[in-house]
């Protein structure tokens, strides 16, 4: 059974199908890219999977677990992280803070009144490493580039811990360097956490994708490697217009 | 240690060494002369209360001087009732004008010293815990929390005012005796009791610090910045408010309890808009980032008033609000926050001065002078 099952997923805004009857599977430890032109309703996926949107109908199962209709915290408890395509960073903590305060595995009061923040932990130390932060650790959020922003919202997703991750155009508004970085990121995680991005440039689709699911009008168009999609003419005609 | 960790001690070490020996050197070791300063030091105190609720968490509390009025009351009533031994029943004076026959139930208690000095941190706390919890369960905040506080102060000290038989009403209580702790009496007027003071203000800047850099002060600056945000990451935020502003409440009841040993009497003055709002402008006059800071703002307005008043009288009230509103025009991080610039830009002349590779170390955050900087020390907090 694939960790993330998506099955007849409509949602229907005022008699407008935004997501039609999706059906996607996506396996523990894989990276799925989604595709689609504009509207094609990915955004709106990922608002279904992590609970920003409720559905109209179908069933989302994450883990053996249905969570179509729970609330969005209750999501994240169980693993789903999703960054948005503006970062939501706390802008006036440093890096290491936004780190800890992501790391809410104990949310309670009692928990943490008692609880000095003296070294990083190891898993801290890790994860600084893997999104490229460990010499910007003090540094105030507000003061990150627009790339390391991302980043750190990803390292904030690890933090927490959660096993999957849902992620909208990460690459919007980089430079290539920093697209080239965020690949190599994401090309760590591979393996370790289970991915769904949703991205436009190809060269970062090319690099970082092992599978892709083309999205058209809310439900799935062609899915395969890049070399099926690419060569795919009714994607073609996708994205060309009708 | 962290450098963190690091700033915070040297910043608590540089305030001890100006509070416990500056201070007293400066006035030839004079109890009679310290007494003034003690005085200074409880404000710094309510002062300090109020940053951790207001820099921390951005909770503004406009009724700051009610637990501080409260903590103040209950000192005075044990004082009172030690000094009314001899009266008929045991009774202070003023409740014999007013009629009253026997001695309410409700100061009976503080007979006890112990009760009282636990009374005069828990009952402020308390009353701020259910406060607090209708405030933030409620979802509450912002300018709403402000006048919520604010109404709480009027009615309070309408209370006091109002209830003379039990409370000495507009007088307030006096004719206190001196304290009395482990069979040895301690005169307001000495240098022992100014460091007792001293040392009560060191350690609930110690504890403060504590709670500013525990987890759970890392919460409260995430929701000072972005209350849903944090609650997305599991945090039940109200928990956290009513914990901050329950603690603030208590340290605000501890620096009344002193304050009604320095002055020897308690007034519902203490209790005054006027004076809760002081307390607000102390904060931001000395930055209500960091803890310090807002008790340094309280000492070093204080000190101006005490010097001042003499000379603009009626107008003093004048000055205060000019002061304010200067603060908040050309220095809205307070004296904190210009001595941290200052410091900064030290910092980097220095650096220019001795070459651009000199040792970067660690990296810093902007606005704190890395580990030299005793005052820069508490800027985690902005
Ligand atoms: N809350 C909403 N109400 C109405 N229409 C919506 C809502 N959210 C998205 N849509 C519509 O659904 C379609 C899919 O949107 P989206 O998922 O954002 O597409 P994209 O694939 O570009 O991310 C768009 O036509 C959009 O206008
Ligand atoms: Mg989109």
């Amino acid at each position: 059974m694939a960790q993330l099952e998506i099955r007849d997923l409509t949602v229907d805004f005022g008699g407008f199908r935004a997501v039609d009857g999706l059906n996607l599977n996506v396996e523990k430890g894989e990276l799925l890219c989604l595709l689609g032109p504009n509207g094609a309703g990915k955004s709106t996926t990922l608002d279904l999977i992590c609970g920003k949107t409720q559905p109209t109908s179908g069933k989302v199962v994450f883990d053996g677990a249905t969570i179509t209709n729970l609330p969005e915290f209750k999501r994240a408890r169980h693993g789903v992280g999703r960054k948005f395509q503006i970062p939501s960073v706390f802008k006036r903590l440093t890096v290491r803070e936004n780190l800890e305060l992501a790391r809410s595995q104990r949310p309670g009061v009692w928990a943490n009144i008692t609880r000095i923040l003296a070294k990083p932990s190891e898993a801290l130390e890790k994860i600084m490493e893997t999104v490229g932060l460990t010499d910007q650790r003090h540094v105030l959020a507000e003061n990150l580039s627009h790339g390391q922003t991302q980043w750190l919202e990803i390292a904030m997703l690890l933090s927490q811990d959660c096993k999957l991750l849902l992620m909208d155009e990460p690459t919007a508004g980089m430079t290539a360097s920093e697209t080239q970085r965020t690949a190599a990121i994401l090309e760590k995680l591979h393996g370790e956490r289970t991915i769904v991005v949703v991205e436009h440039d190809m060269q970062f689709v090319r690099k970082v994708a092992r599978r892709i699911t083309v999205l058209h009008q809310g439900s799935v168009l062609a899915e395969g490697s890049i070399k099926d999609i690419e060569s795919n003419p009714e994607v073609r005609s996708a994205y060309l217009g009708h | 240690m962290t450098s963190t960790l690091r700033n915070d001690f040297l910043s608590i070490a540089a305030f001890a060494a100006l509070i416990v020996l500056a201070v007293p050197l400066f006035f030839g070791f004079d109890g009679y002369e310290l007494n003034t300063f003690a005085r200074y030091l409880c404000l710094g105190m309510v002062a300090m209360a109020l940053a951790l609720s207001w820099g921390t968490a951005g909770i503004l509390n406009l009724g700051q001087a009610a637990p501080f009025g409260l903590g103040a009351y209950i000192m005075a009533m044990h004082l009172k009732l030690m000094n009314s031994t001899s009266m008929p029943g045991g009774m202070p004076d003023f409740m014999g004008w007013m009629n009253i026959e026997t001695l309410p139930w409700f100061w009976q208690p503080f007979h006890s010293l112990g009760f009282t000095l636990l009374a005069g941190l828990l009952f402020p706390a308390a009353m701020a815990f259910a406060i607090g919890a209708f405030i933030f369960k409620g979802r509450v905040s912002g300018v709403f929390v402000a006048i919520i506080t604010l109404a709480v102060l009027v009615a309070i000290q309408l209370l006091f005012v109002e209830e003379q038989g039990y409370t000495g009403g507009q007088n307030g209580l006096t004719g206190l005796a001196l304290l009395t702790i482990f069979g040895v009496t301690i005169d307001n007027y000495s240098l022992n009791f100014y460091y007792l003071v001293a040392a009560s203000l060191l350690i609930v800047t110690v504890l403060a610090t504590m709670l500013s850099r525990s987890k759970a002060g890392l919460v409260l600056r995430a929701v000072r910045e972005d209350p849903n945000r944090a609650r997305f990451l599991g945090y039940d935020v109200s928990n956290y408010e009513i914990l901050v502003f329950s603690v603030s409440a208590a340290i605000a009841g501890f620096a009344g309890m002193l304050y009604t040993l320095v002055l020897q009497f308690a007034s519902p003055t203490y209790m005054s808009v006027s004076f809760s709002l002081s307390i607000v402008i102390w904060c931001a006059v000395g930055g209500r980032e960091s803890l310090i800071g807002a008790a340094i703002g309280a000492i070093v307005v204080n000190m101006l008033e005490g010097r001042l008043s003499d000379v603009f009288v009626e107008a003093w009230l004048m000055v205060l609000g000019v002061l304010f509103i200067a603060i908040v025009l050309f220095l809205p991080r307070g004296l904190y926050g210009l001595a941290v610039s200052v410091l900064d830009a030290m910092r980097s002349q220095d650096k220019a001065r001795h070459g651009t590779t000199a040792k970067t170390g660690e990296p810093t955050r902007p606005g704190e002078s890395a580990s030299t900087s005793p005052t820069a020390s508490l800027s985690a907090g902005e």
